[in-house]
């Protein structure tokens, strides 16, 4: 396998690195950053647990090569916050609706309401359930989650 | 057992800039090279073995493969991803491509995943194919030989196979303009939101007030290739359209379809739903043809 070199920027900071080709986003997030937001948990691409947003866009990091990701820009859960550890308003919305239990859908729950809400503040409930439709949550019954991000919509 | 954590295979690994590149590398590498755009179905059956390439081609990078114009139709760049497609697709003439991407996948898939890599991949539950057959979709392939172009329904082979030359890169697809009084709309049927299709059913038509002068019809999951039932769009075209001869047409569709049982449905089921499939999805596109929404 040829090593590469790879250049991104996770939660706003450049990171050199050297890859093999077979190396996958999520796991080099998780141990090489040391960033274990992040969850892996299908491993499939059917769950969402592992979503990441790669210049703006939500992408699954047990499906992404790290090659693949050389000179982007990749925000994770632990990059949604202020860095004085100041909530976003969807982590403050996701702790008032109660939209959280064991945790494990969380990170990328929040990654993908922030994306819809990026890209459309005004996002309708049709709009935030389609948004989170390959998200599995076994705890909430989604109806807090899509509380939660409908309370972060302009009106 | 399969580990989904990481993945075990080696490969080499290139991304280069051009069409040109991308060939010389397929050709320098021979059979185990494998072009990757979005990956989220080759790496999938990475994981699960099915595929081990020697050697990933990466084509995202490559220059003058992502695009969407209007030019005798519409062409498509193959690695156009399928939120772009989508976007372009809502509202237009070609709605029946929307709905098949909306239904496809999840958002994070529409990210990723491209329009060339949902064809290339062959699977008969490609969302993508059903609505691209009934536009009557050529794709362009070039290879060390220069450049080919065929029709889609002429494109699959099989179960995850196509004409594809391991030589060979998709570059384009190009959908015929639909013209005056068309419609078109694609339903499919899956168990939940993001799952793969059980059946899915594509129609095109054109109407002159009762008449259909053109029907186009094409179902997906319910053969080894997404399939074209031209039995049925020869008993609709040119005639008068009334409740008995789509139920009659429906029936044929059940009888033209060749499912099989798996894990997401049983060959029976698919048999019958197909039917109610193509059923719905007709009067849908007929309703459009003359402006209707529904």
């Amino acid at each position: 396998m040829n090593k590469r070199k790879v250049t991104f920027t996770v939660n706003g900071e450049r990171h050199e690195l050297v890859v093999e080709p077979n190396e996958l986003l999520l796991n080099v997030l998780r141990e090489k950053l040391g960033l274990t937001g992040t969850k892996y948990a299908c491993g499939k691409g059917q769950c969402g647990a592992c979503t990441v947003l790669v210049n703006g866009e939500s992408f699954l990091s047990c499906l992404t090569l790290a090659v693949a990701v050389d000179g982007a820009e990749i925000r994770t859960i632990e990059g949604v916050a202020e860095p004085d550890g100041t909530l976003d308003p969807i982590q403050e919305a996701f702790l008032d609706s109660s939209a959280i239990q064991c945790g494990f859908c969380t990170p990328g729950m929040v990654l993908m309401g922030r994306e819809l809400l990026n890209r459309n503040p005004r996002a309708t409930e049709e709009e935030i359930r389609e948004q989170i439709k390959g998200n599995l949550c076994r705890c909430t019954g989604y109806f807090s989650i899509v509380r939660a991000i409908k309370s972060c919509c302009e009106k | 057992m399969i580990n989904t954590r990481i993945l075990t295979q080696e490969f080499d690994y290139f991304a280069p800039e051009s069409i040109k590149q991308v060939v010389e590398l397929l050709e320098r590498h021979g059979e185990g090279a494998r072009v990757i755009a979005g990956g989220t179905d080759l790496i999938n059956q990475m994981k699960e073995e099915k595929m081990s390439p020697s050697c990933l081609v990466n084509i995202m990078n490559v220059k003058g493969l992502r695009y969407i114009k209007e030019d005798e139709g519409l062409r498509i760049g193959a690695a156009t991803k399928l939120r772009d497609v989508r976007a372009y697709c809502f509202k237009s003439r070609y709605v029946a491509l929307y709905e098949a991407i909306s239904s496809l996948g999840k958002p994070q898939v529409w990210n990723m995943g491209t329009i060339g890599g949902n064809l290339c991949n062959a699977s008969p539950a490609a969302d993508t194919a059903p609505p691209l057959l009934v536009f009557k979709a050529r794709v362009k392939l070039v290879g060390k030989d220069g450049e080919r172009e065929l029709l889609l329904e002429d494109f699959f082979t099989g179960v995850n196979s196509t004409v594809l030359q391991p030589t060979e890169l998709m570059v384009e697809i190009h959908l015929d303009p639909p013209g005056d009084g068309a419609g078109n709309a694609f339903l499919k049927v899956a168990r939940v939101g993001a799952d793969i299709s059980k059946v899915s059913c594509a129609v095109f038509l054109k109407r002159q007030g009762r008449t259909c002068t053109e029907c186009r019809v094409a179902l997906g999951a319910v053969a080894p290739v997404p399939m074209r039932v031209k039995v049925v769009e020869e008993m609709i075209e040119g005639r008068e359209i009334e409740e008995s001869l789509v139920a009659k047409a429906s029936e044929i569709v059940s009888e033209e379809v060749k499912p099989i049982d798996d894990i997401r449905s049983s060959a029976e089921y698919r048999r019958q739903v197909a039917a109610v499939t193509f059923r719905d999805v007709f009067w849908k596109a007929w309703d459009r043809a003359i402006g209707g929404k529904n």
